[in-house]
């Protein structure tokens, strides 16, 4: 089994550069740079909608650049030229180095560990395909393994969108998944017995993604992937419009929700956080929704609303 | 879907053929991404830039899924192609491989502006200065 050598350095900003390209000479293949600005450039350009660090992420004030190293003959050598190389860099004082030996595991399937069957709501399963999963009690199992776009049945804005679908689906409705990711809800939607479902994302790679899922779970015949947004998509009036979102794209889709959804046909709203929830239920109710229920799980809240009239 | 982010990783590989080895496993195996989709992606996505080191940084959220962006190539690989050469130094203050004019570096430290995370195009400037001196690389007036 071969054993790593994990070799650390702490740099100024202005050496990462200078340092990655030390170790590329030492034969690195390459290395991982954790850069504080990465992360507090994220934040100050409020690119994301939620974050959350360790606080030893976020507490760090130098970047470290690591690379890895097989133990071996030559890796002596290697870390005196390290050394050398370090200290000759123009940089006002001489970087440290830390190592930390690292043994080999199967990386190409380490991660696998980390998803196991999750069961939903009283009918519902999700386990990925390389998982024995027998379900109790009938469950409907879906098979979803994860990748780029992975929304498996492991986070509550899903699981909420999921426990409405069991209670509201009783056979043959039309239903519009809007901002599908996995497609999770939209086969969720057709497993447990809609009749047709029209699932859009403006992500491509959700869109491919989702259309091998469905592959996946033999529901092709009832459930149509496109690239694009909703209106310019449906062509007919539905049942149950699905929106797991993020609250300000639910709070500008509303009002575009009365044009496809027929009325005493349901919207489910989700993905929203916590503090904005009221928000989402003014602008739902002001657009003509009626709340039926409302789902709280951490800080996400979903709503189960019904189109008045 | 509203996802809280995990972590940001940066990783300096070569592009188009990238595996789940060191680097990559330990730096994405301990977030629970799943390896093998990442390779695979940054292998299709860097197949044309083959020969080079691709940076790329990967935001990986709280369900372990992933979106990540490709980035330019690090400044010392611009280096050696502006001056023609493979390797560079390995004694860079005794032995001098060659010469980069001062404009030169100007351009390098433009284009890589977005990515090094500097203040002004003069603090990318002394970056790439500095690659270029670790490098045995003079910088030159012009």
């Amino acid at each position: 089994m071969t054993i790593w050598l994990e070799i650390s350095v702490q740099v100024p900003h202005e050496g990462i550069e200078m340092v990655s390209y030390i170790f590329d000479e030492l034969g690195a293949g390459g290395v991982v740079i954790e850069d504080p600005a990465l992360i507090s450039r994220g934040i100050e350009a409020d690119i994301w909608d939620h974050y959350e660090f360790p606080p030893e992420v976020l507490n760090r004030t130098l970047p470290i650049v690591k690379a890895y190293l097989p133990e071996g003959p030559e890796l002596e050598d290697k870390l005196v030229r390290l050394q050398e190389r370090l200290s000759g860099l123009p940089l006002e004082s001489i970087p440290s180095f830390e190592t930390n030996p690292v043994v080999e595991e199967d990386w190409a399937t380490a991660w696998m560990a980390y998803y196991k069957p999750v069961e939903i709501g009283s009918r519902l399963a999700v386990k990925p395909s390389w998982e024995e999963y027998t379900p109790r009690d009938n469950r409907i199992v879906l098979e979803l393994d994860p990748g780029m776009a992975f929304g498996c049945g492991n986070h509550p804005t899903t699981t909420m969108c999921m426990e409405f679908l069991e209670g509201i689906i009783k056979g043959g409705e039309l239903v519009a998944d809007v901002g599908t990711g996995t497609g999770i809800l939209a086969i969720t939607s057709a497993k447990l017995g809609a009749d047709r479902v029209l699932a859009v994302d403006l992500d491509s790679v959700a869109v491919k993604v989702a259309k091998e899922n469905v592959q996946l779970n033999q529901v092709a015949d009832r459930v149509t992937v496109l690239e694009g947004n909703l209106l310019d998509r449906a062509t007919e009036t539905v049942d149950i419009v699905i929106a797991n979102i993020i609250a300000s794209v639910i709070i500008v889709l509303a009002p575009d929700v009365l044009r496809i959804l027929k009325p005493g046909g349901y919207l489910i709203a989700s993905g929203i956080i916590r503090f904005r929830a009221e928000e989402v239920k003014e602008k739902l109710e002001q657009t003509g929704f009626r709340i039926v229920e409302k789902k709280e799980d951490g800080e996400w809240v979903s709503y189960l609303s019904v189109l008045e009239g | 879907m509203a996802k809280k982010v995990a972590a940001i990783i940066k990783l300096q590989i070569p592009a188009g053929k990238a595996t789940p080895a060191p680097p990559v496993g330990p730096a994405l195996g301990q977030h629970g991404v799943n390896i093998m989709g990442f390779v695979k992606q940054y292998n299709e996505v860097t197949a044309a830039q083959a020969g080079l080191i691709i940076p790329v940084e990967i935001t990986v959220y709280e369900d372990r899924s992933f979106t990540f962006v490709t980035k330019t190539p690090p400044a010392a690989v611009l280096l050696k192609k502006a001056l023609g050469i493979e390797t560079a130094s390995g004694e860079p203050n005794k032995k001098k491989v060659g010469k980069v004019p001062l404009s030169k570096v100007r351009e390098i430290a433009e284009l890589k502006m977005p990515d090094l995370n500097a203040a002004s195009v003069e603090a990318a400037m002394r970056m790439v200065e500095g690659t270029a001196r670790s490098m045995g690389i003079e910088i030159v007036e012009g």
